[in-house]
This record gives C-alpha cells, structure tokens and sequence, in this order.
C-alpha cells in the first residue's frame, strides 16, 4: 500500500515516459498473479466438488441400480406422482405407480393381452355384464377385495362432487352421465354387488369392448370403510391408500422419493419376483438419469432425447425402443373469428406440412413415424391392423398446389395478409424445437407470420379449452384398445374437441362407432371418421411418437405397453451376471 | 557638503511595467477531460475493453451488412455442424418413394438347432445376405436382406460406431413386424459418415434372436436439384445436371440444433442485446439524474419524501414487474417481450443513479465555489448546469458504464428463461438456453453465445473500472 503510494507520487511528476513501464509490468503481474489465483482456486474448487460427489455417491453405492440378494431395483422418476386416489387420476407417472400397487377385474399382461385380474371370469352381454370375483384377492390390511369396493369407487367416479376429468369413460354404465350430470343420485348407477363375490353390471347402450374398458385405472376398487376414515385424505399419502396390487407404497417422501414394496396379501404373489421397485429419484433432466444410470445408480432411462443419443452410443449401451402409442397432430381451431375456420386456409396448410422432413431432419429420435392419420398404427381392426385395413389417404406435400389454396382463402376471407397464426404449444424443448420449425417451414413456403405461444402444459390445457390458439401442437395417447379411444376426439360434443370442429356426417359415424356391436361395421364407421379428418382437414397429423429407453440388461421381463400402466416392472426379474 | 540638499525630480523615476502574470506555465493546459482521457490511455485493460467494445459495435451494425445470412433460415441438411470447412453435395435426382422389397416368409426348418418348442426359429438365427440396394446417399439408405425362416418379423439398427468388439448395435431405427418385408429405407438425420447397419430377426412372440448381421455403409451427401432451389443455393434448377457437385451453404461458426447459421444469429442476437444495453441505462441514468439532483438541491422535506419514494421502488422484484407489464401492454403470445422489459428496467432502475446524484449535490451544494457564486448573483438554473451536473459528471459516467453490462446480463438472463425475445428472434440468452441442451453433444452451441455474454460484460466492467479510475480527482497521480 506504502509503496503504491510513493510510486504514484514520482508519477505525478513530468516524466511519464519512464514511469509507463513499470505501471504496466505492474498491471502485467497483477493480471498474472489474478490469472493464477483463478486457476489454482478453479482446481481446487473442482478437486473439493468430486471429493464430496465421492462422499455422497459411496453412501448410496450399497443400494446400486440392481441389488439380487434383497430383489431391488432402483429407478427415477420424472415428476412427483400428481395424484394417486384412482377416481381422480390422468397423468401417466400416476398411473404407471397405482399400475403396480392396484389391480383392476382385469389387467394386460406381460404379453399385452387382457388377463383376468380380481376378476376371475366374466360374461359381457348387449345389455349388461357379470363379474365373478375371485376369493382370494385380498387388500393390504388382509380383508378381502369385494365386488362392494368396485361399486364404491365407481360410483365415487361419476359423483359430481369429484369432478373426475375421467368421468366420462363410465358413460357406458346406465344414468352415469345423468349422475355425473347432477340429475341422479349416484346410488342410480348401473352397477350393483349381488354378493360379495358377484358384480352385476347395466349398460346405458351397448358396448362392444367393455372388457378393455375395465382395465382402465379409473375403475381400480375403493374399499368404502378406508376411504372414509381418511376423512378427505384419501391417496395423500403412502398411509391413506390401501393396495390391492402386487405392491404397496413403503415410502412416500413427496417430491423426493418414492418406494414400493412387494405385497403380501397379494393373491398372486407367487408370479412377483422383485421385493422392492425403489424410485429415490425424481428429475425431469434427461441428463442427470444418463449420469445416474452411468454411474450405476438407476436401472432405466426412458425417453432418451435427441441430444445425449451420440453420447449413448459412444457409451455403447443397448438402447431399445417401444411406440407410447400417442398420435400428435395440429389441433386447428374451427371457430368462426379465427382464420384457420376457412377450409383453404386449412388445405393450404395441410399441403405444405412435410411429416417426414419433421420426423427425420428435426425430431432425429428413432421410433418416431411419420403421421398420417388420427388412426396410429398399432390400432387393431376387425381381424389384423386397423390402418392396413382402412389405409389413409394419402397427402403430398405440394407447395405450388397450397399457394393457390392460401390465394383464394385470402380472397374468401377478403384480407390482403393472413392475420399472424398463433401456434400454441408446450414449453418442452422438443415441442419449442418443432414450433420454430412449423414456424420457419410456413414462412417460407406461404409466407405465415406465425407466432409461438409456449406454456406448460396445465396452462396450454387452459388456453386450449378456451379456444385462445389457432394451432395448437398437440398429442392424444390411448384410454383403452379400440380405435374408439381416437374415434370420438373429434365428435361435436366431445370436450377435448377443443378447436369446436363439427361435423354431421363424423357426429353419426361417431354414433355408429359407439353404438353397433358388429365389429365390421364399427370399422368402416372409423375408416369414414379418418377419411372425413383428412379431406376436410380437421386436423394435420404430425407424427406417431416412439420412446427409446436403455435398460440394464440384468433386468428382464419389463413391460411396456401402449394401452395400460407403463412400464410394468411388476412382472419382472433380475438374472444374475 | 554634509548636508547638502538632496531633491528628487520625476526623472528619477521611471515607470514600472504592470506585471500580470504571476506565474508562467512551462507546459499546456491540461483539462479535466484531457486529463481523464490520458489516465484511461494508460490503463492497458481499459483500452482493450474499449477496442473490444467498438469491435462489438462494428460487429452488430456492420456485420450483417457484410455476412448477409438470414438468421431465421433454416438449414435442416446441416443440423448441429460444428465450425468448420464449407461441405459438397453431389445433385441427385428428387426422392422417390420406395415400396421396398418383398419376400415369401420362409417357414422354420422343423426342429432346427436350437428352436425352442413352438418357437419355430432357432434363437441364434441371423440374417444373411444384407446388402444396399442402392449407393447410399443422405437422402435415403435403402438395405435389402435374405428372409430368415420362421422369422415373424426383424428389428434394425444403425450405430455410428463399429459394432465390434463387443455387439453393441446402436440406435434401433426400425422395427418390421411383417415376415414378408426384407427391407429397409432409413431416412433419419443421415450424414455423410460410416453407418454401421444390423438386422435381428424377430422370433414368434416377437423377442429378438441373438444373432445379428452388420453392413458398414458410406454415405455421401446429396441433394436434389429442386431442393437445392427452393433453398435458395443455386438460382436456377435446370442449370444443373446430375452429377454435379455443389458447395452447400459455409457457415463459419457451425449451426444450431435447426441448422441456422450461428454467424449470423450471434450479430443479431448482439443487437436486441447491445439495443437494450445501452438504451436503457441512458433512459434511467437521465431519470436518475433529474431525480437526484432535485432531490439533492431542493433538500429537507422534499428531499426526505422523494428519497423515501426512492427507496419504495428499489423495494419492488423486477421480474414480478417485467411480466406485470408484459400483461399490462397487451404483449400476447410470441411477442417480443423487449419492450416491457425496456419499460420495467427504466421504471425499477433509477433509484440507484438518483442516490449516487443527490449524494454528490449535497455534498457540492456546500462548497465554497457555491456560496461564492451565490453571493455573485447566480441563479439556480445556472448553479446547477454550471456547477452540480458537470461535477458529478464523473459519477453519472461510471454508473452509467457499470449499468451497461447488468443490464445486457439481465436481458440474456431473461431470454433465457424464456422472457425476452420471441422466436425466431435470436439473442444471446435464448441462444444460450438452446445451446444447453445439446452441451454435451455440439458444444459450439452453447458455447458462442456465452463466450460474447461473458467478453462483453467484462469489457464493459472493466471499462467502467478504467473510467471510473480516470475520472475521479481523488485518484489522480496514484496509479
């Protein structure tokens, strides 16, 4: 300090010429000395970091992704379950968990076909439908599963009071929508327990794949007495759920840690190998599972992105992949004060939309198709697959052809410029990644000023119903195994109809989809829905979504599954290496 | 002659020339800001960061002058590239659709090695005969392979990485649920690299066998003629004929995840970064100043209130405020958000200048120079044009240099997160934000963009360090 002083006074005096050196070899080793601080700091900061990722990481190691001897295995979730009470629930984290500590009258195995769950055989008629319980299906505490709980919780469903959003998937029952409509007590449902091992159940209407209906985690049982001594909490936490399935819920830290332990009372326990399915991870980062799966602390890794697949590779892990079955689209909005209500407008943008370029240049994730349809591939028709059945027409992109139709919207629409579009979408960086695309895409080929709307995905699901969007990039993935699952979304009355498309002729098709039981005709009433979507452009199909995931290899017997909770571990098995 | 009287008579005196100057200065004046100027000259660092600013300038006026690339253009046959040489594509005709080839299933050989009862093929059955039916190109790769009997179906798979030695086939790009297709068109995000391609056959529940066949193919890039068009890469379709080899669009810096140039994207991004970084401070400084120094001059009661309103407004969260407005003006979906933030940052920032300014009044307001000049006569409009704002000059520069570079951080903190600039708008927060995905993978996307953030709020800092240096009399001479 002294000596900065005294330097600065000579520097005072005239002769600057000879002072300059030194100031500057001073600032020179100043810098030098600050770059070295900064490095040695740096290091050190980074040796402490390890060291403690080293302390923290070998306190967990004695877990590791797949312990034999105890028949653990340990994997993350992507979100906190949202809500675990079953009449309530409509995310697929929720349902994969109650998937495992639920079972419904019946279940899709590990084959994805229906097997008898708490049922044990069963007779669906035009009019109605009989369940026969078996006698040994048990609840956690060891009281037995009656047909009792399944009324219960069917009737707390379709209780308006619960404002279930899956309300309408009971439609089919006699008075539900009336029930849920107000209008009835729910003691009027159609369904009715004549013992405790007998279920008897009244159809509104008949209904030709009731028996998918019912393995749908909407109609998981509720025992009466339990739900009430919650006094409101039922499924708030790992004490206020009582399970029937093959697994209960030991832990439930929430935002933190979640742990499902093998349960003894289940019926069937025999056929579960695994003792505890531990989930002490919950990140929505793909990177941080890619890290935890490389460090050998989770067993899965779903949903692999674009962006760390180089990296997969390079670590030679086995990827595999597996279709969610969901169907994406633009959902297009078809009120009158909104542009995209001119069916030119809508043609002009069916014809420049290039599916594939989107699938193969931006999206790059195999597994992902191309779409074509509302219809996905996988769907069954009547004897094989419901797409090689009713094929769909086919679209070419045709830029020339789609100017003309912009040219005369314009003049139907008696505008010089299109209004700006506004393309809702969610604020995932994949579905960011297509918007500014589409984005691109129709600007240069109609000259579209598009604007993207980003929200998450509750206030996308708002500004959807409230029809605020012109565009909206959206997916549908499948409640049960028939085409009908896609077949109504677009019927006038439907609430997730949420452009208001409506159609007479779609509307009796629809009628006709729901209402026959031959399949045949069924069939052509959905292969005439996915003709009327195309050629009156309801919507513009995007692509059909695929996951790749990377399992380690010592765990086998996952299912995964379109239709249903997924993945299914509870079927699965550890071999030891 | 003692004392002989002595008269004087005027011509004993002789005028004396008046002497005015006092003193005589040797070497020219040096003002204030001469003065300033020359101790800045001599601060190494705070000449760099001033070189590295005025290169900053040139390069977002100037630069897209000169490198004339629309940023918003997407370049989907060059996604992710990272900096390096231009690319050559070979013209090829347009992609035809292809229906691929077809072959009888073959039925299992009857208890074949290995076949499981039931199973209908043995489990170590691998395909043979994979072969390409045609040169692969990055516009299509179309393999062909012999039927496996009893197969029901087959599962491909691409790596980028020789699948020997130890099996690991890579991306599993295809799943054929039908015996009868024995083949295969792969269109996803081919580059012009080695593939290394497998085919597994699918055994009668549809689990894979263990055996595999893998065909190294090479790539080479092409592109049709009427693509190459509509992109805009050559002008004229026919005036090219296939065969012929074009040089794809050079992007120095490589290109984002959606294959824009990020040249380009950079020298606009700098733009609504560099705007709202130098807009904004002079906006709130000239508030801050106006507050202040009336604050400051009026004094006592006035001053209390004001200082204490002052205080109210440092007090309110700038992000709440920033979304606030952007309701408030109507700002919809995929709008720009710059202008709320403009207005937010010029309503929320002042208080800090006005602190600095009434500070510095007060503090001149007592000095002798005022009182003199007070007693002279001078007005109030005088003392403060003449006196109080060039003395706290000084001050209003140096908040002014340190407000450039928080506020350019602020922006790209709230482009980041998705609050700034709209798409397809560039700016280097956003950039950042989408370089972070693929971090790992193509690192120039992030880092780009972070490296001119990080270059241009330290040439800005460090400027203001120098100004502030050469500013202050106090530190006159001391370095």
């Amino acid at each position: 300090m002294a000596q900065d002083q005294s330097s600065g006074m000579t520097a005072d005096s005239p002769g600057t010429a000879a002072t300059r050196d030194p100031l500057s070899r001073v600032a020179l080793r100043q810098i030098a000395l600050l770059a070295i601080a900064a490095t040695v700091g740096f290091v050190l900061l980074m040796a402490a970091l390890s060291w403690a990722s080293d302390l923290t990481s070998s306190s967990t190691t004695s877990v590791g992704a797949i312990d034999v001897e105890t028949g653990t295995i340990t994997l993350s979730l992507t979100q906190e379950p949202p809500q675990l009470d079953s009449t309530r629930l409509t995310d697929s984290v929720s349902g994969m968990i109650l998937g495992h500590v639920m079972e419904g009258l019946l279940r899709y195995d590990i084959n994805n076909q229906l097997a008898p769950g708490v049922a044990e055989r069963w007779d669906i008629r035009t009019d109605g439908a009989t369940f026969w319980l078996r006698e040994e299906a048990r609840w956690s505490d060891g009281e037995p599963v009656t047909a009792h709980d399944f009324v219960f919780a069917w009737q707390t469903a379709v209780d308006p009071a619960t404002a279930s959003q899956y309300a309408f998937i009971f439609y089919v029952f006699k008075n539900a929508e009336a029930i849920n409509r107000g209008e009835l007590p729910r003691e009027a449902l159609g369904a009715r327990a004549v013992s405790d091992l007998e279920l008897e159940i009244e159809f509104e209407r008949p209904v030709a794949y009731f028996d998918k209906l019912v393995a749908f985690q909407t109609y998981y049982p509720i025992r009466e007495d339990f739900y009430l001594s919650r006094d409101g909490r039922y499924a708030a936490d790992a004490v206020d759920l009582l399970y029937n399935g093959p697994f209960e819920i030991t832990v439930w830290v929430h935002g933190a840690h979640v742990r499902l332990e093998k349960n003894e009372h289940y019926w069937n326990r025999d056929e579960i190998s695994l003792n505890v399915i531990d989930f002490p991870y919950i990140t929505a980062d793909g990177n941080a599972a890619l890290n935890l799966y490389r460090d050998g602390q989770i067993a899965v890794v779903n949903g692999l992105g674009a962006e760390s697949l180089d990296q997969v590779l390079a670590e030679r892990w086995p990827v595999r992949r597996y279709s969610d079955g969901s169907v994406w689209f633009f959902q297009i909005n078809h009120r009158e004060e909104h542009p995209t209500s001119n069916y030119n407008l809508r043609k002009a943008l069916q014809l420049v939309n290039d599916p594939g370029e989107l699938v193969y240049k931006v999206i790059q994730i195999p597994g992902y198709t191309p779409g074509e349809s509302l219809f996905p591939t996988w769907l069954n028709g009547q004897n094989g697959l419901f797409r090689q059945e009713y094929p769909a027409p086919t679209v070419t992109p045709n830029v020339a052809l789609a100017r003309e139709h912009l040219e005369q919207a314009k003049r139907e629409l008696g505008v010089d410029e299109i209004p700006p579009i506004v393309l809702l979408a969610d604020d995932t960086p994949g579905a960011s990644k297509q918007a500014e695309y589409y984005q691109n895409r129709l600007m240069q080929t109609l000259g579209l000023d598009i604007r993207i709307d980003k929200q998450i995905f509750r206030q996308r699901l708002a500004k959807a119903e409230a029809g605020e969007f012109d565009l909206a990039l959206y997916g549908w993935g499948p409640d049960f195994d028939d085409p009908l699952t896609f077949g109504d979304l677009f019927a006038s009355w439907n609430l997730n109809n949420h452009g208001e498309y409506a159609n007479a002729e779609l509307d009796a098709q629809v009628r006709i989809a729901q209402e026959s039981t031959d399949q045949a005709t069924r069939m052509a009433a959905f292969g005439r829905i996915q003709e009327i979507l195309i050629e009156d452009v309801a919507i513009i199909p995007n692509y059909e979504r695929g996951v790749l995931y990377i399992q380690d290899p010592r765990l086998r017997g996952v299912g995964r599954r379109v239709v249903g909770p997924d993945p299914d571990y509870s079927r699965a098995h550890i071999v030891a290496d | 002659m003692s004392t002989a009287a002595f008269e004087f008579g005027p011509g004993d005196f002789e005028r004396v020339a008046i002497e005015r100057r006092t003193q005589t200065l040797s070497r020219p004046s040096v003002s204030y800001w001469q003065d300033a100027w020359r101790r800045l000259k001599d601060n190494r660092r705070a000449l760099i960061s001033l070189w590295i600013v005025i290169a900053l300038a040139f390069f977002t006026l100037a630069g897209p002058l000169l490198w004339r690339v629309d940023p918003a253009a997407q370049d989907l046959d060059q996604v992710s590239q990272a900096p390096g040489l231009p690319q050559v594509a070979v013209i090829v005709e347009p992609y035809v659709p292809w229906a691929g080839l077809r072959a009888t299933p073959l039925a299992a050989p009857a208890g074949g090695p290995g076949a499981a009862a039931g199973a209908g093929m043995p489990t170590d059955a691998a395909p043979t005969g994979l072969r390409l039916v045609e040169p692969a190109t990055t516009q299509a790769v179309r393999l062909a392979w012999d039927p496996v009997p009893g197969a029901t179906g087959y599962q491909l798979y691409r790596n980028i990485y020789d699948t020997e030695p130890d099996g690991a086939l890579g991306l599993p790009v295809a799943e054929i649920l039908d015996p009868a297709q024995v083949s295969f068109e792969d269109r996803l995000d081919l580059e012009a690299v080695p593939y290394w391609y497998s085919v597994v056959a699918l055994d009668a529940n549809g689990a894979e066998a263990d055996g595999y066949v893998t065909l190294r193919v090479e790539t080479s890039r092409v592109i049709s003629a009427a693509e190459a068009e509509t992109l805009g890469w050559i002008d004229d379709a026919a005036a090219v004929a296939i065969g012929d080899e074009i040089v794809l669009p050079y992007h120095p810096l490589g290109t984002d995840y959606l294959g824009r140039d990020m040249l380009s994207r950079l020298m606009y991004g700098a733009r609504v970064s560099l705007f709202i970084g130098v807009v904004a401070p002079l906006l709130f400084v000239v508030v801050g100043i106006v507050y202040g120094s009336a604050a400051g001059f009026i004094g006592g009661r006035v001053d209390q209130l004001l200082m204490r309103f002052a205080d109210f407004v440092v007090a309110l969260p700038f992000l709440l405020f920033m979304i606030l407005f952007k309701i408030a003006f109507g700002i919809g979906p995929g709008e720009s958000g710059i202008f709320p933030m403009l207005v937010a940052l010029v309503l929320l920032a002042w208080p800090a200048t006005a602190r600095l300014v009434r500070g510095q009044v007060l503090q001149i307001r007592e000095e002798g120079y005022i009182g003199a000049s007070q007693l002279l006569g001078a007005k109030t409009t005088y003392l403060v044009l003449r006196h109080m704002i060039p003395n706290t000059m000084g001050v209003i520069l140096v908040t002014l240099t340190f407000a450039v570079p928080s506020v350019i951080f602020t922006e790209a903190f709230l482009s980041f997160i998705g609050m700034g600039v709209a798409p397809p708008t560039p700016s280097w927060g956003s950039m950042s934000n989408e370089g972070l995905r693929t971090m790992l993978t193509h690192p120039h996307e992030l880092i780009f963009p972070a490296i001119f953030i990080s270059v241009t709020v330290l040439a800005f800092n460090l400027l203001g360090d120098g100004l502030r240096d050469a500013l202050d009399v106090r530190m006159r001479g001391q370095e």
